[in-house]
């Protein structure tokens, strides 16, 4: 029993990070709160789906086109809509959560609904850990998950452009003045936030159904694990996502999964009038103190 | 680049998506009316069927469907006679969306009631879906006193209010499975497991609606009251999609019997979850999207060894019962090969039946008057495609083992990308077979 909530807590902390990551990243980098992210996700897998199971292409290039094709959404998303609200906040999460359910809609009114939405595992077979059998598809889920959070904070640490766009974050004002076009860069971190939810569909999906229900469920568990973790940090993500994954595993082996949902809610509350910053979060932080 | 132009890309982006639609959209399109249609009938004014229900899942999607080509089969030999003049039938539907998560009772309720108002139905086939709708939507039949016969839902609730208040329920039948058949069904499927097998372990995984609830509980009182040890019992939110930590813990208790009572789209991913965790046990009970013959290709094999029911009769061609066989050739005629494959296992067969069951009553009554049309319904006895349907007093068909004495429902193995039927004896074709776990 213990084996098996060691592992099962790893993949299910990995899958909060890896939904999470697109959301807490365009945040960090941006500021946009870019609450589309579900019908982003749906969208990069029923796109994968589409080009695999209808069109035929070679799953890997299915992937790939899923990616991108959500990445270049992200960034209409904000060519269209948020660029006209930028900096208004309540007017962005307003318009991307309209997005995001207009997303979701349109697909379950073409009738995406069936259990025939699945995409198929990248590789059969499993292996044991700790005398708890896990298949390759989530030893993959663990391993890109940590790969890109880790990429990630190297990205926005060590790159130039990644350190542009944080600058964008910290002082809009102060980074125009040094060269950073703020809108540029703000199309391109919903872009790069959108590409990498569409990572987290087609690497969690295929231990799934692609259902319209898993878009709205995947915006509350990137809220709760962003909002736990601190919104721009990334270090704070993965403490959230492992947090509220054992807590996960922990309630549905206890006290049975139809609690599960009630640890998200429990924890944005709990956060929330807690410390609204989240664990890591430090511009909120230095605004509560003011 | 011109806002304008960004706006035109997302819409024609949007539009592109909506049109790669598969043929599965949920709409009544999905179950075209026949232009066979008598000349001389099209002319008379149509009897109007409708169908409120959950037209998104395959249940009611496929209902719809077999009740369509019910409709259509009786249009092209003349229509119903009601009063000595032929009429021809006419279905109109809506789509509750009950059985998606978090669609309140309400709003399904809403649907069925603008049906009424706007289509007004001289009766009404395959019905709530949902068993919390059921119930409820039984007090707008009352309201608006319509013949009403419901192949889906399956809460015990509607014989208890039938025969609790006969004069207002009276128009409310059902030809489709309830709880407490399945139950039956499915323990004496759990007693053969038992006695061949000498299984005495087992672990429940359910979804949490008022069927499966109902049927959980009846299954587990059944274990528990014939020496099985119960290892744990687990309730499911629909839409969920996360099965492992009851697959771990069975695995940890050594269930030998895995019992899986869900009509989710999402429950398939079970199976794959199961082979995931390599669970040694049996996996027995319902999972919908396990009962159409497509669902070994669509879990790439990974149903293998499960016994899955399929509610009634009829999408499962059964060779012990000829007239299953005869409705899957027409369906696969009518709506092609591989719609037929899909078919949901819970709804087609006593949709199909309802029509002809209405048609039948409305002529024996002589006309579309209501207390007529019950008058007539509650003396059917018909033999249809999920054998012979007779009503009790509660205004529930009779299920049992004989097709030529009451309805029946049939159990499934899948082996080797085969539906093998196992249950009852006039329908089996094999004994369930221990799978290999791998």
């Amino acid at each position: 029993m213990f084996a098996s909530i060691l592992v099962n807590g790893l993949v299910n902390s990995v899958i909060l990070i890896l939904t999470a990551l697109g959301f807490s990243l365009t945040f960090g980098l941006s500021r946009v709160a870019n609450f589309a992210v579900g019908g982003l996700y749906l969208f990069a897998g029923f796109a994968a789906w589409i080009f695999l199971r209808i069109l035929g292409l070679p799953y890997a290039v299915a992937i790939l086109l899923a990616i991108i094709l959500t990445g270049i959404l992200g960034a209409i998303i904000y060519q269209v809509l948020l660029v006209r609200v930028r900096g208004i906040e309540l007017s962005e999460v307003i318009a991307t959560f309209a997005v995001g359910v207009a997303i979701l809609e349109t697909f379950r009114w073409a009738g995406f609904v069936t259990y025939e939405f699945n995409l198929p595992s990248f590789f059969k077979g499993r292996l044991e850990i700790l005398g708890t059998v896990i298949d390759y598809q989530r030893l993959i889920v663990i391993g890109v998950g940590l790969f890109l959070a880790v990429a990630l904070w190297w990205f926005t640490h060590h790159t130039k452009i990644g350190l542009g766009l944080r600058g964008i974050a910290q002082d809009e004002h102060t980074a125009l003045t040094l060269g950073i076009e703020s809108d540029w860069a703000a199309m391109l971190s919903v872009a790069i936030g959108s590409a990498l939810t569409a990572v987290a569909a087609v690497v969690i999906l295929p231990l799934g159904i692609i259902s319209i229900n898993v878009g709205y469920e995947v915006l509350l568990l990137a809220i709760a694990v962003s909002v736990l973790g601190g919104l721009e940090s990334t270090v704070g993500l993965v403490i959230a996502g492992l947090i509220l994954g054992y807590a996960q595993v922990l309630t549905a082996n206890f006290l049975g999964p139809q609690w599960m949902l009630v640890v998200y809610l429990a924890a944005i509350v709990t956060v929330l009038a807690v410390r609204p910053s989240g664990l890591l979060g430090r511009f909120k932080e230095i605004e509560e103190r003011v | 680049m011109n806002r304008s132009l960004w706006f035109v890309l997302l819409a024609v982006a949007l539009i592109a998506v909506a049109c790669t639609a598969p043929a599965a959209a949920p709409s009544s399109s999905s179950a075209p009316a026949s232009s066979s249609a008598s000349a001389s009938s099209v002319a008379a004014e149509p009897i109007i069927l409708g169908v409120p229900t959950a037209l998104g899942t395959i249940e009611g999607g496929d209902s719809l469907k077999a009740a369509q080509m019910a409709v259509d089969e009786i249009n092209a030999k003349g229509g119903v006679s009601v009063g000595g003049k032929k009429r021809p039938l006419k279905i109109v539907s809506i789509d509750t969306r009950e059985a998606e998560a978090g669609i309140p009772v309400n709003d399904a309720l809403a649907a069925v009631e603008k049906l009424i108002l706007e289509q007004k139905p001289h009766a009404i086939v395959v019905g709530a879906f949902r068993s919390e709708v059921l119930p409820a939507s039984m007090d707008l039949i009352a309201k608006y006193k319509i013949p009403y016969m419901t192949s889906i839902g399956m809460s015990p609730t509607l014989q208890q209010k039938v025969t609790e208040d006969y004069a207002k329920y009276k128009y409310v039948f059902r030809n489709g499975l309830n709880s407490s058949y399945l139950v039956m069904y499915l323990n004496e499927t759990m007693k053969f497991l038992g006695t061949e097998f000498g299984f005495k372990k087992a672990y429940l995984a359910y979804q949490d609606v008022a069927w499966a609830k109902g049927t959980a509980g009846g299954v587990e009182a059944w274990f528990k009251s014939n020496g099985w040890e119960v290892v744990g019992s687990d309730a499911y939110p629909t839409g969920a999609t996360e099965f492992s930590s009851s697959l771990n813990k069975a695995k940890d208790g050594k269930a030998q019997v895995f019992v899986p009572i869900f009509d989710m789209p999402q429950s398939g991913i079970l199976l794959k979850q199961a082979r995931a965790t390599q669970l040694p046990a049996v996996l027995a009970g319902f999972i919908s999207p396990v009962a159409p013959a497509t669902a070994w290709k669509t879990f790439e094999g990974d149903v293998d060894g499960m016994v899955n029911f399929i509610f009634e009769i009829g999408p499962l061609p059964v060779k012990g019962i000829p007239a299953s066989v005869t409705f899957n050739d027409n369906f696969a005629k009518k709506y092609g090969e591989e719609a037929r494959a899909k078919m949901s296992g819970h709804g087609p067969g006593p949709a199909y039946d309802s029509v002809y069951i209405f048609a039948a009553a409305i002529e024996k009554a002589g006309s579309l008057d209501a207390d007529a049309v019950v008058t007539a319904l509650e003396a059917t006895d018909y033999n249809g495609v999920v054998g012979r349907v007779k009503f009790g007093k509660d205004h529930q068909a009779v299920y049992g083992l004989d097709p030529k004495e009451a309805s029946v429902g049939a159990a499934f193995q899948w082996r080797n990308g085969n539906r093998v039927p196992v249950f009852p004896a006039v329908a089996a074709e094999s004994k369930i077979q221990l799978p290999t776990f791998k």
